[in-house]
Parts: C-alpha cells; structure tokens; sequence
C-alpha cells in the first residue's frame, strides 16, 4: 500500500466513523417529532423528583433585604419570596404550577435516573427551593457572555439568545439553583407549551427560576402605559398562587405595603447558609409571630 | 518506526473522531457531566493539554531567556509540540459549550445590539489569552524556523521570547482562575495560579523527554527539571490536602512517586525507563485535572469520555508526526532520527554574551521598546473603552478584573508591531496582496460580529389581545396622520413598543437591560437616514434589535408607528411628557 | 498572620535566602532547597495562621518569592534581569492570588501590588548594583512585607 493510498483510506474511515458518531442525522426529520406529552406525565415526573432522597439544607438567620447595591438599582423596587416554613407541608404543588406557568420540559430517562431534572423548584428535605435572586449573585459574575443579568428590580435575569452554555453560571452557584437543557425538548417530545407567553428555551441554554419574569412585566408595561408608579403590587408569581397553604408569599421588599413586607417584619427570616452572605432576595420564614 | 507510530496514532483518533462526533450531535448529555458543577471531561482535557502547549514554548522561551542553550532540534521540536497541543486544547472547550455557534459572545467587542461580554469573567480572559497565545506561537515558530536563513528573523527571535515568556505564564494563569475564582468550595485557593504553572510545566516537559526519547536523544538538564518539577507538584498537592482534606493518591503516586525512580540509573539511563516514567507523568497530570473538575467525584465515565481522551491524543500524534515529517528539513539531524545521540550543550560564549549592559540599552529592548508603548497605549484604550461600555450599560465591574486582559492585548499587538518590520522587508507584491486581503477579511469579521445575526424569537409568537390592531383608513404616504391616527396609533405603541422603545419613543433606560437585544434609540437623524419603508421593514421582519412583528400587526399599522416614532422624535421630550399627560386625562 | 508572626516569616525568609545559589549551580540542589523552603513555609503557615482566613492559601508562595527576592543580591551576574524576574514572581504571587481572593469578598490589596510593581520597575533602571543598593532593596523588601 503505498502513502497516497494509505492516506486515502485512513481519511475514509474518519468520515465513516464521524458519520457513525452521528448516526441520528440522516434520520432526522419530521418523523422523529413524537408525540407532546400529557399533563399526567408532568405530574408523575413532579413525583419521581420528590421522591428523590435529599437532606435538608442548613439554614441561617439572615435580616430582611433591603436595597440592592449593583449599579443603577431600583430604589422603588425589589421583588422577592418568603416561604412559611411553619405553614409549608411540602405537597409539591408549586413545582406544577412552575412547570405550567413556564413550560419547563420534562427530562429523559437517562437524565431522570441521573437526578437531572429540569424544575425550577425542587423539594430539598421537604423544603421548596428556587433560585433565591442573590443581590450579589456569584452567576452573574462568572457568566461570560453576559446572559446571566441583574434587572434594576432585584431579579437575577437570563437572556436565553445570548447564553452560549458555559455552564461557569451552574458551577458557580453553591447552592445549584440552576438548571442546564441537555435536551432538545421540543425535537425529543419532552416540552409542552403550556403558556404562551413564556419561550420554551432551546438545547444548550442554563435556565432558572424568573420569579415570573413574564408576569412582571405585562404589569409594569400596563402600570407604563397609564403613567402611574409601578410598584409591582398586582402581581403574583405561579408558586404562591399555588400553594395551598398560602406558605409562599410574594412581593416587593421596598414597598411598606407590600403583603411580603407586612407578613414578614413579623417573622424570622432564614436563608440557606452558603447563600447568606449574597443578600437573597427569595428567604424562609420560621417562627416569631 | 514513524509508521508504526502513525498507525497507532491513527487507531486511536479513529474511535475518537466518533466519540467526537456523537459529543458534538448529543451536546453536553453525551459525556459524564459532574452534577453539582455542570463541568466535565472536555474542561479537564483542555486544561490537560493547554499545560502540555505551555511547555513547548515555555521551555524554549525561557531556556532562551535565561541564556540556557538548547540545541535547536529540541526546541523547534517543542514548539511544533506547542502548536499541536494548542490546536487539540481549543477544540475542548469549544465542544464543551452547549451552544457552539454562540462563542464569540465572549469576546469583550460590543455588539450593535449593545451587549457586552461580561469582563469580570474568568473564561472572557481565557478567550483573550488563547486567542493572542496561540497567534504568537505561530509567529514564534515560524520566526524560529526563518531565523537560520535570515538574519532580520534571527534578530526578532529573542525579543518575541522575551515577549512570549510572561504571555505563556499569563495564559495559564488564567486557567487557573477558571478554578480559583468561583465559590466551588473544591476549587478554593489563592495558590492555584502557581500550582497550575508548575503542572503544566511538568507535563511539559514529560512530553518533551518523551519526544526527545522518540527522536533517540536525550537532554539531561530536562530530565533534572523534571524530577525537580515532580517535588514541587508533590508539595502543591499536600497543601492542597491541608488546605481542603481531599487528597488523590493515584495522583500522588503516578506524578510524584514514580519519577523517583529516575534516580535509580538503570531506569535513567534506558530509553523505554524514560518514556515510562514520562507516562506515568502524563497519566498523572491527566487523573489530577479530572478529579479537579469532578469534586463530587467521577461517575458514569463512559465510551465517550474514553473516547474524547483517545481523541485528544490522537489528533495530537497525527498532526504532530505530519508536521514533524514536513519539517524534517528544517529540524537538522534528520539522518540521526533514530539513533542513539546525547544532546550536546554548546559551549558557552566566553564574551559577547556577558558583556554588560547598562540599564534600558540590551539590544532587545532597543527592539521592544516601541512595540511595547504601542501595546500598552492600545491596551489602555481598549481598557477606557470598556470601561466607558461597562458604565453604560450599568454592569458591576471591579478593576481588578479588568488586569487580566492587558497582558494579552499589550503582547499582541506588540508582536504584531514588532513582525511588520521584517515582514514588510520580506514579502514581494504576493505576498503583500495575501496580507491586504487577510486584513480586509479580519475587518469584515469584526464588522459581521459587531453587526450581529438576525435573531427570532425563541419558541412561538407571543400572542396577546387586539392581533391585527389597524389604524383603519391610513392617509395615503404624502401627508402625515390625522388625529383619529394617532390617537390609535398611539395607543399601539404604548402597548407594544413603548416596554423598551419608552413612551417618548427615547428608550425605557430602566427597562431595556430586562429586555435582549437591547432596542436602538431613534433619534430624528437616524430616522431619516433609515427612510419610512426600510424602518416598516424592520418593525414586520425584525432586525438584530427587533423580533418581527408580521403577522402580530398590520403592514399599514407599522407604517403608521414609524410616522408616530417619527413625530415623537421631532417634539423635545419636554412636549412629549406634557402630551402623555394629556392624552391620560 | 498577626504581625509578629509575618515578621518571622519575613526573618525565614532572609534566612533561606542565605543557603540559595552558594557555589556551583546543579539544577538538583537548588531545586530540592527550594521545595525543601516551600515545604518549611507551608508547615509554617499551617502552625502559624488561623485556618479559617483565607489568605493564608498563597502565603507560602509568598514566602518563596520574597526569598527569592533576597536570594537575588548574591548572585554573581546578571543580577538586574534575576532581580526584577524575583520580584516579578512576587508581584504575580500577589496580583492573581489577590484576584482570586477578590471573588470570595477579601479586599485586593492594591497598596501592595503596586508597590512591588513600582519596586520592580525602577529596579530595571538599576545600574551596576552596590553593596549599598542591595541593603535599600532588601529595605524595600521587608518594608512592603511588613507594613503593605
């Protein structure tokens, strides 16, 4: 065999086994589209995901946030969470209405039985945890692209278009708030677009929790529209509209009158301890009524 | 014995390729992902062989620096290493990305659109140094390669050392703070910079000792170097266990322990002894960045992960031994290939050499000086730009983030000032028409990226109330809206543009960071150079800015909001705020 | 580290510096000296500093760096290039090990940094080095050490 040959045959059997490698391609197509999936399997998922062993996460005192310190913050505005550890059973029924509200996919098998799931809410010892919108938020500052951003209002934001999927965002979290689509979730059947206004974010992209993000901002652009000052007080995010036992509460820490601040000044607030130091803006309530 | 060598290289890029392929078809759910950082055996593998690039030119910059003389053949030997390393090592963390086609978001260029790469990134610094390392070690080695036949190339040599030195350590510091820079409680340490710098050191010159031992010589002064190195991976590793608990005794033993043994001569002094222990090194070095980048620890490796490694090693080999048989001119030895030979060390000068110099006068820095101020004053003001761009956009930033990036650009541009001289001298009309165009193709290249793609929404068109809103009976194009028009039209864009575009068509400035991409303001002068029927375009088809609105309202109602947009650019903001008060009462 | 305790780093530091490039240079001697002082510096910091403060991760390595600084004055030629290669070592012991702490809320110590950078410059414009400039630098040396 002689080099020119031998060359030939070498390049050959790379195309060959580049071609094996992606052996999906040339059967991709329409046809590979299966069917959307039923409501029923979300719930089931929801279920395999609580059932998963998980302790309980350390949590510590933490005071009630105030304003936030980035460049050009809202002085008016600062959307939260607080959740009543005492009125919290752990049903699971804010992370369906999650997955409702913002078309979050369901995941493989594979994934599945890798713990891979893709809610932004997750049960954590019988506690729900979400992304806690730190006000100085390790995400954002490993992000490179600049996807991963701080909105003048408090909420640690994604910008899925420019997101090139590092993953830096999902490592640099202490408390992996976030989520990472291995899958093409329309292509693989895994997605159903239960809400229209929300995207249902692409193969690649780090996804999370938006505090309603999409809910936020229909008000603000009514609130704009009228000329009056928005302060955020129509909305409510899917979780504690939800819950049944009205433990999540949602709404802005700067705004006295806010039901978050009135219910909260009453209370302890906690935070997952790793957490503590970056100014959450999503914290626990326990005890002192 | 080549063949042999390129067969076997080729056995192992084979699978590899088909490893990679599936990677890059499956995306990131192919290999074993750690679950608690996301990162997997592509970031090790880039780090892995990002050290083994280090080495080449790092041994020969700094041999050449520190007026250690190495024969020819075994820096050229290195370098070429170096470059090969370098192609594998970038393939890693492209592939790694779950979204490929989007990396050059992370060069810090602005876009049209107004965003910026996040500076205060680790991985914003790494681009910026790959990108400039890997330019100047092409230079470096074809400088090197020039230097025995023209004199002008010889006399750049060792001021592009001097320049790559720091670079090369620059570099991989940056990787390491990749790992030093997160809240990874696994990744903690100030000491990481210095660790990662003598690992890939190390591995370096494992690869050299290997190369040299395949080629059928030795160099005794590399070989102490890496016993010393081993020592000083040993003690970074038990810092590391005291600083953090964990500690990997496979790492310990196949990088540290093992190559004790070249202290026992008949491992020393035999060729398959120094290979072995050279492996060792290199396997070593390998486990050690895996269980770096998995803390919780490694599970599910698969065919893929085996794959990639086969991958890495084989495109290596492969590209290494092409090169290396094109070269063989220039490598001089080409007939003692396979022969045993030891590494002769030339005689030092006894003058010339040492002859002093006062301070500032060293023939090199006669040679950099200009170059340098140049690098530093493009540095400054790339550095101001980004400054300016940072505020504007409101982005939290601290200066020392912004250090990182100035070594790149000052010796980029600085190697490219200090080239031009003997490139200009060297090139004929060819030539100089090749350089035009390559210039002319980098400006398209950062004009496309500056301009952006046209970007659609992702998932479906949002749909809310009033679809098709119609300004009924607009006026033909010659005469402006009437009030009725208006008042619908107005009514539209507040709805629909106002989130971003603001209500007195003068962008929302609080809102528009919670919108991407950011919209363009549309001032009266913009307007006009655009025209009515390019801007209706951009309203129903979208443009890098804008999503399209086709099919979401009427062509007739988006010529009437650009008549809008351009009655609102006409008043003062002043009248505009009064007319909105107006128009709520 | 309270400021004793740096100041007998400081004091080790001279002292290994004293052993470094006597006689002929074997690359094997010099480098087991060196990694037997790194290996002393770790112990060192261990004994010395507080576990929980994060910056005793690079101290070591500072450790090093300023012994090789001292080492420097000793050396029979090319003592300028070593010189400013030393501090050099020091400065980026400093800078990227500051960065790196940055990240994790210690405040970089800019006072520092830019003061072995300036020591560093000016040592370029160093002429042929007397026994009197050695002695200001080592000055130098142990004032950032002690003082930054």
């Amino acid at each position: 065999m002689d080099r020119r040959e031998f060359i030939k045959w070498c390049s050959l059997l790379a195309v060959g086994s580049m071609l094996g490698g992606c052996r999906k391609l040339p059967f991709m197509g329409d046809a590979a589209k299966k069917d959307l999936p039923s409501l029923k399997m979300f719930e089931a998922e929801v279920r395999r995901a609580m059932s998963k062993p998980s302790h309980r996460m350390e949590l510590v005192r933490v005071p009630m946030p105030g304003r936030l310190k980035t460049l050009g913050a809202s002085l008016e505005n600062r959307f939260g969470m607080a959740i009543d550890l005492d009125a919290c059973d752990g049903c699971g029924k804010c992370i369906l209405a999650c997955i409702q509200e913002n078309n979050i996919p369901l995941v493989t098998e594979d994934e599945a039985a890798k713990g891979r799931f893709m809610h932004w809410i997750e049960m954590r010892g019988g506690v729900p945890f979400m992304c806690a919108h730190c006000g100085n938020a390790p995400c954002e500052r490993a992000c490179p692209t600049g996807a991963a951003n701080h909105t003048p209002d408090g909420l640690s934001a994604m910008m899925y278009k420019r997101c090139t999927g590092s993953r830096y965002c999902g490592a640099n979290c202490p408390e992996h708030a976030r989520k990472f689509n291995f899958n093409d979730a329309v292509q693989q059947g895994l997605s159903l677009k239960f809400n229209d206004k929300v995207p249902v974010r692409s193969k690649g992209v780090m996804e999370k929790c938006s505090l309603c993000l999409h809910r936020l901002q229909d008000d603000r652009l009514e609130v704009k529209t009228a000329g009056g000052v928005w302060r955020g007080r129509g909305v409510n995010t899917a979780c504690a509209e939800a819950c049944p036992k009205k433990a999540i509460v949602f709404g802005n820490w700067l705004d006295p009158d806010s039901p978050l601040v009135k219910v909260a000044r009453r209370r302890d607030l906690y935070a997952p301890a790793d957490l503590a130091g970056l100014d959450p803006s999503i914290v626990y309530m326990m005890g002192g009524k | 014995m080549v063949r042999i060598l390129f067969i076997v290289f080729l056995c192992l890029l084979v699978p590899g390729l088909a490893s990679m392929g599936y990677s890059l078809w499956q995306g990131p759910a192919a290999w074993s992902v750690d679950t608690g950082v996301f990162w997997g055996l592509p970031i090790s593998l880039f780090v892995f062989w990002i050290g083994l690039a280090h080495a080449g030119t790092l041994i020969s910059a700094i041999f050449l620096v520190l007026d250690v003389k190495m024969e020819r053949r075994t820096s050229i030997l290195a370098e070429l290493a170096t470059l090969c390393a370098l192609v594998v090592a970038v393939i890693f963390p492209l592939m790694h990305l779950g979204v490929i086609q989007n990396f050059y978001m992370v060069a810090p260029y602005m876009e049209s659109r107004g965003s910026m790469a996040n500076v205060c990134s680790p991985l914003v610094w790494d681009f910026c140094c790959i990108l400039a390392y890997g330019l100047l070690s092409v230079v470096y080695l074809v400088v090197h390669v020039l230097a025995d036949k023209s004199a002008v190339a010889a006399s750049i040599h060792r001021p592009l050392a001097w320049l790559l030195f720091p670079m090369v350590l620059w570099v991989h510091t940056i990787v390491s703070l990749d790992f030093a820079a997160t809240f990874v409680p696994a990744w903690r340490g100030a000491f990481f910079p210095i660790y990662f710098i003598v690992g890939a050191v190390f591995s370096g010159l494992a690869m050299v000792n290997i190369m040299l031992c395949a080629e059928g010589y030795r160099m005794r002064q590399l070989e102490k170097l890496m016993l010393v190195g081993s020592w000083f991976l040993g003690a970074f590793l038990l810092w590391d266990f005291a600083l953090k608990g964990n500690l990997s005794v496979t790492v310990l033993v196949f990088a540290v322990l093992l190559p004790q043994l070249m202290f026992v001569s008949a491992v020393r002094e035999s060729t398959l002894g120094r290979v072995l222990v050279s492996s060792s090194i290199i396997v070593g070095l390998l486990l050690e960045r895996v269980f770096l980048v998995f803390p919780s620890g490694v599970v599910g490796f698969g065919w893929v992960d085996l794959g990639l490694i086969c991958f890495g090693f084989g495109l290596f080999g492969v590209i290494f031994l092409v090169a290396r048989l094109k070269l063989s001119r220039v490598i001089e030895g080409e007939e003692v290939l396979m022969g045993e030979v030891e590494e002769t060390v030339p005689k030092r000068p006894a003058t010339g050499r040492f002859s002093y110099f006062a301070p500032l006068t060293t023939p090199e820095f006669r040679m950099l000086r200009f170059p340098l101020l140049l690098g530093i004053i493009a540095c400054t003001l790339f550095l101001v730009w980004v400054v300016g761009c940072l505020e504007e956009n409101g982005i939290a930033f601290s200066d020392a983030n912004l250090v990182p990036l100035t070594c790149p650009i000052i010796t980029t541009v600085a190697g490219i000032v200090l080239c031009l001289r003997p490139l200009v001298m060297h090139i004929g009309k060819v030539g100089g028409v090749v350089m035009v165009a390559l210039a002319a193709l980098l400006g398209v290249l950062a004009g496309m990226v500056y301009g952006g793609v046209t970007s659609v929404p992702s998932g479906a068109v949002v749909s809310s109330t009033g679809d098709m809103l119609d300004v009924g009976t607009l006026p033909d194009s010659t005469s402006t809206l009437d009030s009725v028009a208006i008042i619908r039209t107005k009514a539209v864009f507040e709805a629909r543009c106002a989130g971003c575009h603001g209500a007195d068509g003068r962008l929302n400035e609080k809102f528009v960071r919670e919108y991407y991409p950011v919209p363009q303001n549309l001032d009266i002068s913009r307007m006009d150079a655009l025209g009515e029927d390019s801007l209706v375009n951009v309203i129903l088809n979208g443009r890098t800015n804008m999503n399209p609105y086709a099919g979401r309202i009427s062509p007739q109602m988006a010529r009437g909001l650009v008549r809008y947009m351009r009655l609102l650019a006409e008043t003062p903001a002043a009248d505009n705020a009064a007319r909105n008060e107006g128009g709520d009462e | 580290m309270t400021p004793l305790m740096s100041s007998l780093a400081c004091v080790m530091a001279l002292a290994q510096a004293f052993f470094l490039w006597r006689g002929k240079m074997h690359i094997l001697k010099e480098g087991l000296l060196l990694f037997g002082f790194f290996c002393i510096s770790c112990v060192f910091t261990l004994l010395v500093g507080s576990p929980d403060d994060p910056q005793i991760e690079h101290y070591p390595l500072r450790m090093l760096a300023l012994c090789l600084c001292f080492s420097t004055t000793s050396l029979p030629r090319y003592r300028r290039r070593y010189l400013v290669m030393a501090q050099a070592f020091w400065l980026w012991v400093e800078l990227f090990g500051g960065i790196a702490l940055a990240y994790r809320g210690i405040e970089f110590a800019w006072a520092r940094s830019l003061a072995i950078f300036l020591l560093c410059c000016s040592s370029t414009l160093l002429s042929r080095i007397s026994k009197e400039m050695e002695f200001c630098l080592m000055v130098f040396w142990i004032a950032i050490w002690i003082l930054f």
